[in-house]
């Protein structure tokens, strides 16, 4: 089924995106087009199959527990135009 | 001939027999970047004068001071590192990519970071907050993407070799698009850590080259365990050595029999029947593979993965500790949407609309979920396949470079030209993207797909290919 | 008609720090008592091109808390992310097990309004990354009314367990009970000091009410309590406000809201919900754990706190509260068993740790593992007490003064001038006599049979313990006296 332009643009606000109007009809054409892409996948029977994981067996390796602290969180808070202090300052959280 | 000129193992026995300096290279490379770079574009961020510091530093090392250039999106410490992105701003990372720092402790100069589409989602190189980048070739012409910088570069002659990265394509299209080796590693042969990740379990980073044995070269300098990358393997110890003693003898080639019925601009079968014909006379079988599965679904595989897996990646660009932001928000939210809806641009935003669409609550089993299980059935139909054949031929794209700005208006056909290279990623295998030849003016390539782990064979494979079929030389750059 | 009649039908997530040095994916230290923002890399902090790394003792210290909970663990789970943007999570997203945990179910045991042991169902345990900290700027350093908040990675990337019950909890008690075992529980395995003012323990609750006339109302998710008080507070007050809602007639509506402790209310969160989806963690393969590496772990597995105190009450005779009151700590609980070990009598030396011991413990602001008197030294003074060679009252006093100047029994006895097995035969009538002859009006009052409730002895045994200085037995003076009077 095809989204409507007001399905795309709240999938866009939970990405935390404001579209304009030319960019939200770009996005409703692609998206749809994309979806109907996908409904190829309904004609292969995948139930019995098992989801991709590793392209072959890997464990998870496995990192001991040994404190290394990185040296320069300095460099780290010099890329924060919103380090105030030793904090990241943000505005308010809370909605209205 | 001039040291820019020279292949990177032609460039290291010159400079062990001190017939140029590392200096002299330096400022051949410099220059040959000063007159080309007008006309391509490769360039985000140009290092080569501080660069030049490093020039003395340990001589003894196997790359002393060759210089080289990276993708946009492998971190480098203090230099700034763009993924070709407004929302990245100047941030300077504070550490280096790993396969960076193999290269830059084997002594390895960097003149810069170059272009790329921007988070490499694209296959033009002309989707980058930096404006896109010509075809040394043709300049009229893209140069592929997204790692079209590196590939533009390698060709240009700027430096020998380059780093990119390939989640669908992205290395071995703009290496055939630019008339250079291209080599996308077996996924978990080369550490992904500090690469900007589009599509992590596509993501690998991979070599550019003027020759299949520069690429053999590079390769046993970052095919390696490194503990920072999870996904790669410990076990493995591939041998890259360069060895003229190789053979095809009794080796299959398969052609993939779904893909018979496409397509192909002229020069690009033209070029698969030459290649055909090296092969056989190199005492090879071709035969012929079935991979239905990928013919009908890898594409739509491989999007809805690649974008399920890149909006959660982009997730992170929220203005708060990095890169472009905002100052005035009265509210977080408004910060974040600000940040991020000027931060990215139009491609990206589908990309992570598309992503966030697929992995909803509602649509997750129907489409997320499904391309997993799709993606096993890929991978299955070439571990079969790879039962009958040691590797398989195709092109990479089915048509030469488009003109700058003539790329398709519906993207998702553009996607479907991604058809040859994305399966590959989905299987974690290696692909090898090489030179067959000009067509007029532009360079035609092919690629040659192996089982995982088989990318020293792939490059063997390479070597006698490239015997029959020549090097290509370094693109006018547009220069008259 | 009949009144009508409620259940409370509630589920409890509880967040749980995990005991590591480093955090869950980096090398970073967990101390999140460090200057803000100076235990962080790029990994935590969620730079561009970073990868995570599991830690290795975190996931011990998963399936030892799984033990603790009675769960099973799976030989394979999986990492995942749930995306959701908020200051305070680096990545935009959270990496968790969530979808396929470490853990299989489990359960805890608490008691219903009737005394009877039942099950609270665990769903699962699972591992998981904590947040940031953020601090607001508001006057009552809330998140309400603030108009910029400051955020501190430090704790961001610690390792926490996610444990979800099924909604078995009927009451507040009942969910009091359960996290109090659960933590009780989780703190013997050794997966977690688990320290309350650190919040170190988080809870989040599933309320909904089920009505006798067959309605059922909706679930309400109850966030933000951070004590047992808190936890028992709000769920007392949402049973409070959806009973009236549905007396009312009312729907009670399907919502979260947050727990304000400060005005003891629930009310409706304000910070948008934004959804949440999972995916794969890409960057993570799959933890597999073997039946050997399970069986090593579980071969780790302390004695559990109420098994523990069921052996005190049925091998040892301690009374039940005094066993529930020992194993609640369990340092407290490894020193009595190491008194026992050295020979004391069980009852004797719980009765001492539970009284004499957690006084000087109170007093001088003490953990029992920075106590340092021996536990095989407070079993020679309790020892000697049992034997009659120290009265009740000398051991106590030997007990302090030994605690005030750290010096050995004997020399404790010494300074304190007090001759051991006591005042008994001669001595003890000599004392007798003298108080007898020094009382002759209250030993007429007795012997003329007016002291109906034995007043006049007691006192007279008084006078005569104080004489002996407290190191004549009660017993015998008691006999001694009654003869007397004859």
């Amino acid at each position: 089924m095809k989204l409507t332009s007001e399905q795309v643009n709240d999938i866009a606000l939970e990405s935390r995106l404001l579209l304009t109007e030319q960019e939200l009809a770009g996005a409703v054409r692609y998206i749809n087009n994309f979806l109907e892409m996908l409904d190829r996948f309904k004609e292969l029977d995948l139930k019995d199959v098992e989801p991709f994981s590793f392209a072959e067996a890997i464990e998870c390796p496995l990192r001991d527990d040994t404190v290394i602290a990185f040296k320069d969180n300095e460099a780290i808070l010099h890329e924060s135009e919103h380090v105030d202090g030793p904090y990241f300052k943000v505005p308010r959280i809370m909605e209205e | 001939m001039q040291p820019f000129e020279y292949n990177l193992h032609e460039i290291l026995e010159k400079l062990a027999a001190k017939e140029f300096s590392p200096a002299e290279l330096f400022e051949s490379c410099k220059n040959r970047i000063d007159s080309c770079e007008k006309n391509i574009h490769a360039f985000i961020t140009r290092t080569d004068e501080t660069a030049k510091a490093q020039l003395d530093k340990n001589p003894s090392s196997p790359l002393a001071g060759v210089p080289t250039v990276l993708k946009d999106n492998l971190c480098t410490k203090g230099i700034r590192t763009t993924a070709a992105s407004k929302i990245l701003g100047n941030w300077k990372p504070p550490y280096d990519a790993s396969a960076w720092k193999d290269l830059r402790e084997a002594g390895a100069i960097l003149m810069g970071k170059v272009n790329m589409d921007e988070f490499a989602m694209g296959n033009t190189c002309g989707n980058s907050a930096f404006g896109p980048t010509a075809n040394p070739n043709d300049i009229s012409r893209v140069p592929g993407g997204s790692s079209g910088g590196s590939a533009a570069a390698v060709s240009a002659g700027y430096v020998p070799f380059a780093l990119g990265s390939d989640t669908g394509g992205s290395i071995r299209q703009p290496a055939s698009y630019c008339g250079v080796y291209g080599l996308k590693p077996t996924y978990g042969m080369v550490s992904r850590y500090g690469l900007i990740s589009y599509g992590s379990s596509l993501d690998q980073i991979g070599p550019f080259a003027r020759t299949v044995r520069d690429l053999q070269l590079v390769m046993s300098l970052i095919a390696k365990y490194d503990p920072m990358d999870s996904s790669c393997f410990r076990e493995k110890h591939p041998d890259f050595t360069h060895r003229e003693d190789v053979s095809l003898k009794g080796k299959k080639v398969a052609l993939v029999k779904e893909f018979q019925s496409f397509t192909l601009d002229a020069p690009i079968a033209e070029a698969m029947n030459k290649v055909k014909k090296i092969l056989e006379d190199e005492g090879a079988i071709i035969t012929e593979v079935s991979l239905p599965v990928i013919a009908r679904y890898a594409v739509a595989c491989y999007y809805a993965l690649a974008m399920s897996e890149a909006h959660t990646n982009l997730e992170r660009y929220d203005g708060v500790r990095l890169g472009y932001t905002v100052k005035d928000a009265t509210g977080i939210k408004e910060m974040f949407e600000r940040v991020r809806s000027y931060g990215f641009g139009s491609e990206v935003k589908s990309r992570i609309i598309a992503g966030t669409c697929l992995t909803e609550p509602v649509r997750c089993e129907e489409y997320y979920v499904a391309a997993t299980k799709v993606r096993t059935l890929i991978a299955q139909e070439f571990t079969r396949a790879f039962g009958e054949t040691d590797f398989i031929l195709q092109p990479v794209t089915p048509s030469l470079p488009p003109k700058i700005g003539e790329v398709d208006e519906d993207e998702l056909k553009g996607y479907e030209t991604d058809l040859y290279t994305l399966p590959v990623n989905l299987a974690g295998l290696p692909g090898l993207s090489f030179f067959t030849g000009y067509s007029d003016t532009l360079p035609v390539g092919l690629q040659l797909i192996g089982p995982r782990w088989s990318d020293p064979e792939l490059l063997n494979a390479g070597v006698i290919i490239e015997r029959h079929t020549g090097s290509p030389k370094i693109a006018n750059g547009g220069l008259k | 008609m009949s009144e009508l009649t409620f259940t409370p039908v509630i589920g409890i997530e509880i967040h749980i720090r995990l005991k590591s040095d480093s955090k869950l994916f980096c090398s970073c230290s967990t101390n999140t008592d460090a200057p803000a923002n100076t235990n962080i890399c790029p990994v935590c902090m969620g730079l561009p091109g970073t990868l995570p790394r599991l830690n290795h003792r975190v996931v011990e210290q998963g399936m030892l808390a799984g033990f603790a909970l009675n769960c099973g663990i799976r030989p394979k789970s999986l990492f995942f992310r749930k995306s959701y943007f908020y200051p305070d999570l680096p990545k935009g997203h959270q990496v968790s097990q969530c979808d396929l945990p470490i853990t299989t179910s489990g359960y805890i045991e608490v008691h219903d309004d009737n005394g009877n042991l039942k099950k609270i169902r665990v769903h699962h345990l699972h591992l998981e990354e904590d947040v940031g900290s953020l601090h607001h700027s508001a006057s009552d350093g809330r998140l309400e009314g603030a108009d910029t908040s400051y955020v501190d990675y430090n704790r961001s990337g610690t390792p926490l367990a996610e444990i979800v019950s099924e909604p078995d909890v009927a009451s507040a008690r009942e969910a009091v009970e359960y996290v109090t075992t659960l933590r009780r529980r989780v703190i013997y395995s050794g997966a977690s000091d688990v320290e309350l003012e650190k919040g170190m323990m988080r809870f989040d609750a599933n309320v909904s009410m089920k009505c006798s006339d067959g309605r059922w109302g909706k679930k309400v998710e109850v966030k933000n309590m951070n004590s047992f008080k808190a936890l028992e507070r709000a769920i007392e007050f949402e049973i409070k406000r959806q009973k009236k809602l549905m007396l009312a007639g009312e729907d009670v509506m399907q919502e979260t809201r947050h727990w304000n402790d400060a005005k003891g209310i629930t009310s409706p969160s304000r910070v948008k919900e934004s959804y949440r989806k999972f995916i794969v963690e890409p960057d993570l393969p799959p933890l597999y754990i073997s039946q050997e590496w399970i069986d090593r772990m579980r071969a780790k597995m302390p004695e559990m706190p109420d098994v523990r105190a069921d052996r005190y009450v049925n091998e040892m005779g301690v009374p039940r509260e005094v066993a529930d009151f020992l194993t609640d700590d369990k340092n407290l609980a490894d020193y009595f068993e190491a008194c026992v070990k050295a020979g004391a009598k069980p009852v004797r030396a719980a009765h001492w740790i539970r009284t004499e011991v957690l006084r000087v413990l109170n007093e001088k602001q003490l953990k029992i593992s920075d106590f340092h008197f021996k536990p095989e030294v407070l079993t020679d003074l309790v020892t000697r007490v049992d034997e009659g060679k120290l009265s009740t009252t000398q051991g106590k006093e030997v007990f302090d003064y030994m605690i005030a100047n750290s010096v050995s029994i004997d020399d404790a006895v010494k300074s304190l001038n007090i001759t051991e097995g006591g005042v008994a035969g001669n001595a003890l009538s000599e004392i007798i006599e003298a108080v007898l002859k020094a009382n002759p009006d209250v030993l007429e009052e007795i012997k003329s049979g007016k002291d109906k409730k034995g007043k006049k002895l007691k006192f007279l045994q008084g006078l005569v313990m104080k004489e002996s200085k407290g190191q004549a037995k009660p017993q015998e003076v008691a006999e001694a006296i009654a003869e007397a009077v004859k």
